[in-house]
């Protein structure tokens, strides 16, 4: 390597190293990317990896989620307007089959990791909420704009609604979940559910490999 | 002549939906990411029931800040989520509320919080029609 060509390049690897400290990150990135890192290590961890342990993945990655989802409030959001002639006990029982439906959809996507890169680009904060922006770059190149709505309880930043690709998480079964309500009763809803939740996840996976933004929507139809 | 003139102004602003003494109700407002081409005076509906208009929209640190001018005594929860919409395949712009179910209202002046772009229907079109790369 020449001289003039060192002098060219020692300027750009400062750019580099510097750039991470330059895009201050702060605490709503910080925590987003620690559960983040938590799934992607458990999902790549040797121990637990093929199909007979995915009971034992699932249930760790579902600790990892719930300390950092408030489902309460995206549960309330999720079913809008109706939730006030939801009983106490319907509530619950609403709340915790969501959790398993989101988990469900969102954890598949998880697990078949495959080494997608993710960059943060940095957050939002505006009183107790805020908005952490993140892209997956699938294996592809696509870019997948990813943003994560936050809440801060106590020290902790809590998901209450995940935008992929401009489409909101809450909205988009706020608007399914509405129209069932409107024309049938909340039993029907939860079956509904149930019977989303006990499908097969086969179907996601192949759909995640033509990852088209269209094909997910209907994924998360119920 | 005077009252071909009163009779032209009063057309006008029947027609231009032009609003002489402004409206009344309250403000609030959200924050996009990109508004596809919404424009002012668009409709702001809840289950599709017109329900205000677009005030104002102004560039913020390269965001949209969109002022939404609601009619009165219409209550907005905290977590409601605005979209902007399209009618049709290429129709015009317009802002859709989906009503939540928080406690807290949105004061006048406030922000909703929880919103959703404007979705590029050509962009998804061609992804579906050719094929992602």
């Amino acid at each position: 390597m020449t001289t003039s060509n060192k002098q060219a390049i020692l300027p750009l690897l400062f750019l580099v190293l510097g750039a991470p400290a330059l895009a201050l990150a702060g605490e709503p990135t910080d925590q987003i990317k620690q559960t983040t890192d938590q799934l992607l290590a458990i999902v790549q961890t040797p121990s637990l990896q093929g199909p007979e342990k995915e009971i034992e993945r699932k249930k760790k990655m579902r600790s990892v989620v719930d300390e950092r989802f408030d489902w309460g409030a995206m549960a309330r959001s999720a079913v809008g307007k109706f939730w006030h002639n939801f009983s106490e006990a319907q509530r619950t029982e609403f709340t915790k089959l969501f959790s398993d439906l989101v988990e469900k959809t969102y954890m598949t996507e998880v697990d078949s990791y495959s080494g997608e890169k993710i960059l943060y680009k940095g957050d939002k904060v505006d009183g107790q909420y805020g908005v952490v922006e993140s892209v997956v770059v699938t294996l592809k190149g696509t870019d997948v704009p990813v943003s994560y709505r936050v809440l801060k309880k106590r020290a902790a930043w809590l998901v209450y609604d995940i935008n992929i690709e401009g489409v909101s998480l809450v909205n988009n079964y706020r608007s399914q979940i509405g129209s069932i309500l409107n024309s049938s009763t909340y039993d029907k809803l939860i079956s509904r559910i149930k019977a989303k939740i006990e499908a097969k996840p086969s179907e996601s996976a192949t759909e995640k490999k033509q990852g088209t933004a269209t094909k997910k929507t209907k994924e998360e139809t119920l | 002549m005077v009252v071909g003139i009163i009779c032209l102004g009063y057309v006008s602003i029947k027609l231009g939906k032009i609003e002489v003494w402004g409206r009344p109700g309250y403000e609030v407002f959200a924050i996009f990411s990109d508004t596809g081409g919404l424009r002012n005076g668009a409709p702001v509906v809840v289950a599709g029931v017109e329900v205000g208009r677009v005030e104002r929209i102004s560039l913020e640190d390269y965001e949209a800040r969109v002022l939404l001018q609601i009619n009165p005594g219409l209550e907005i929860h905290d977590d409601a989520i605005v979209s902007i919409k399209t009618s049709g395949l290429i129709g015009e712009k317009f802002i859709q509320i989906s009503a939540g179910a928080a406690d807290e209202l949105i004061k006048p002046g406030g922000r909703i919080r929880q919103t959703e772009s404007s979705v590029d229907i050509m962009a998804l079109i061609s992804k579906y029609a050719f094929g992602n790369l």
